[in-house]
């Protein structure tokens, strides 16, 4: 592990303190973005761990928010937890869930995991319309009413702090070096002595915490979840196409991405749903086509940056 | 929920899963050449479906058609869109790392459904043809569904046999052997791929045609065709062409199952579960391995 230059360092803290102090002089619709933003954050970092890093596509990362919304609804509706500590449980579900695909799929190579993940959210969505008494099915949960947004600004900029930071350490440790050497090339990683599957499953389990956890923050923000709105395929494309554009494989690609889409589907796409998810599909063709390694891919090369950003 | 399952209704399962399994077989055979050819998972193989179904759909309303009529018509609309999407798109992946091909074809996936959902809205439509049942003793079979099964059977062997024992055909299953040995032997293998994504998404087509008959048709209905063509694949053993046949009857028979001893809710995810099963205990699928 590297420590990054003083100038660097500095440069985050004071980055960090803005975030911070920002609701102190934000407007109500400026720290819910904001909250929106570490969320995406969080999520983009965390498809980047896996699909990133491995390059075993998840087409169902959603299904780890989803359950993480789920545990944490349930535990605050059924069992009066605390929001906090439902949240936490809402990624140890997401890891038990990562850890039950992970195991039959990973342990192949080629393109089966991306097709379980493909399946993984029609399939708890059904199962969450099912277990009616615990989920309250097709009428969804409702969470009793609480006035945290600002804790949970905090909560969730932390979530896509450590998400960052996390991604940080593994790119730039031995582990890291050797996801990419699966990605790059899996059959000269076994020959090399990678435990492949230990790795590819040990990258799964990590990119499913953020999720988790992230969904149950989301779910209490919301006060109200229902399977339609915690299993939608769209977060799943926003979260690849956040990662496609800022970057794959990078630190600072999916907080790239993630900023730089979030404010322009506020702004501009937020209006034209269909036109917004075409736009998504056709931004994923051309990036894979014409700028595999993304915006972040292109300034390497061209103002040579290290490859640990 | 008590209920007492009585033989004729399983064997009404039994003959609902084999006709559900031709087309679930024929529509995977379209995913298994294009994988078989090119190890390229199109993930846009149900939008493609989709689009079938709206070719049927459109065709039947504004010209008033027979809608088993319209079958060539949709087959040879999408085999254009296939050719043209391989032409432009795919051809650039075939030799990238898989995470190229999955995230392109996935991109296409979105493209198809969101085009559909400006293009068609997204009401739900249906082609209400040939509606009511055969009734056999204490069996009623759903006419149209027998229709599907009929003609996906007849598709499904006109497939094996113009692989079996044409030249195109031998072709295709050669370049599925081997790339470099098939172009050692003058096949012209880019234009091997054309053939194959058309053929691929012909077949996909078929299987919209068909269920646009029998299902609420809509620009959603596709994406659940790519992930169950791909468990026929897996059931059946990738790379195996008449395992399909196997893995689609399965598929069927399974979900039909599911619906009768559970609900219809979970018959979804019985045939997940399934997946996960196989992949677990026998990940080269029931038949083995590569034979094509």
């Amino acid at each position: 592990v590297s420590v990054p230059r003083p100038a660097v360092l500095l440069l985050l803290v004071v980055a960090l303190a803005a975030v911070a102090v920002y609701p102190a002089f934000g407007t109500g619709y400026g720290v819910r973005s904001m909250l929106q933003l570490f969320m995406w954050i969080a999520l983009a970092g965390s498809w980047n761990l896996i699909s990133g890093l491995t390059g075993y596509v998840s087409f169902g990362h959603v299904a780890f928010f989803g359950i993480g919304a789920y545990a944490a609804s349930i535990l605050i509706t059924k069992a009066a937890w605390p929001w906090l500590l439902a949240s936490l449980a809402g990624g140890v579900a997401a890891v038990a869930l990562a850890l039950v695909i992970g195991w039959p799929c990973l342990r192949l190579k080629g393109p089966y995991f991306a097709i379980a993940m493909l399946g993984l959210n029609e399939v708890l969505r059904a199962l969450v319309s099912y277990f009616e008494g615990l989920t309250g099915g097709g009428f969804g949960l409702s969470l009793p009413t609480l006035q945290a947004t600002l804790p949970i600004y905090y909560v969730m900029g932390a979530v896509a702090v450590a998400v960052t930071a996390l991604t940080y350490l593994i790119i730039t440790s031995r582990f890291g070096l050797r996801l990419m050497t699966i990605r790059e090339d899996e059959i000269a990683a076994e020959a090399m002595g990678i435990d492949t599957f230990r790795h590819k499953l040990m990258a799964l389990l990590l990119s499913a915490v953020g999720p988790g956890v992230v969904g149950g923050l989301a779910a209490r923000d919301q006060g109200y979840i229902e399977p339609i709105s915690v299993f939608p395929l769209a977060t799943t494309i926003t979260m690849i196409v956040m990662v496609l554009f800022g970057g794959k494989g990078t630190v600072w690609g999916p907080v790239l991405g993630a900023v730089v889409l979030f404010f322009l589907q506020e702004a501009v796409w937020a209006r034209f749903i269909y036109l917004h998810q075409l736009l998504f599909g056709a931004i994923i063709i051309a990036v894979v086509l014409l700028m595999p390694r993304g915006v972040l891919g292109l300034l390497q090369l061209k103002y040579r940056l290290p490859r640990t950003i | 929920m008590n209920v007492v399952i009585t033989p004729a209704m399983v064997g009404q399962v039994v003959v609902s899963g084999i006709l559900a399994g031709a087309l679930y077989a024929m529509v995977a055979l379209g995913l298994a050449l294009i994988f078989g050819v090119m190890r390229v998972i199109n993930i846009a193989h149900g939008p493609l479906l989709m689009l079938g179904a709206y070719a049927t759909y459109f065709v039947y309303s504004v010209t008033g058609l027979n809608p088993y009529a319209t079958l060539p018509i949709s087959m040879a609309a999408l085999f254009a869109v296939g050719v043209l999407l391989q032409r432009t798109l795919v051809f650039r992946v075939v030799d990238a790392p898989e995470l190229s091909s999955l995230l392109l074809t996935f991109g296409v996936s979105i493209a198809l459904v969101n085009l559909a959902q400006l293009g068609f809205s997204s009401d739900l439509r249906a082609v209400e043809f040939l509606t009511g049942s055969f009734v056999a003793g204490p069996i009623a079979f759903s006419k149209s569904r027998v229709v599907a099964f009929l003609v996906a059977a007849a598709i499904t062997a006109g497939a094996f046999l113009f692989l079996k024992s044409t030249r195109l055909g031998k072709a295709i299953r050669a370049t599925s052997q081997s790339r470099e040995v098939a172009m050692v032997c003058g096949i012209n293998v880019q234009r091997i791929h054309l053939l194959t994504f058309g053929l691929g998404s012909a077949l996909a087509a078929a299987g919209g045609t068909l269920i646009a008959m029998i299902v609420a048709i809509q620009p959603e209905m596709g994406q659940v065709w790519t992930f169950k063509s791909f468990l026929v694949i897996v059931l059946g053993g990738a790379g195996n062409y008449p395992g399909a046949l196997l893995g689609g009857m399965l598929l069927g028979l399974v979900e039909q199952l599911a619906a009768l001893f559970l609900t219809t809710q979970l018959s979804e995810a019985v045939a997940y579960v399934l997946l996960v099963v196989v992949l677990l205990v026998r990940p080269t699928g029931l038949l083995g391995g590569r034979q094509t």
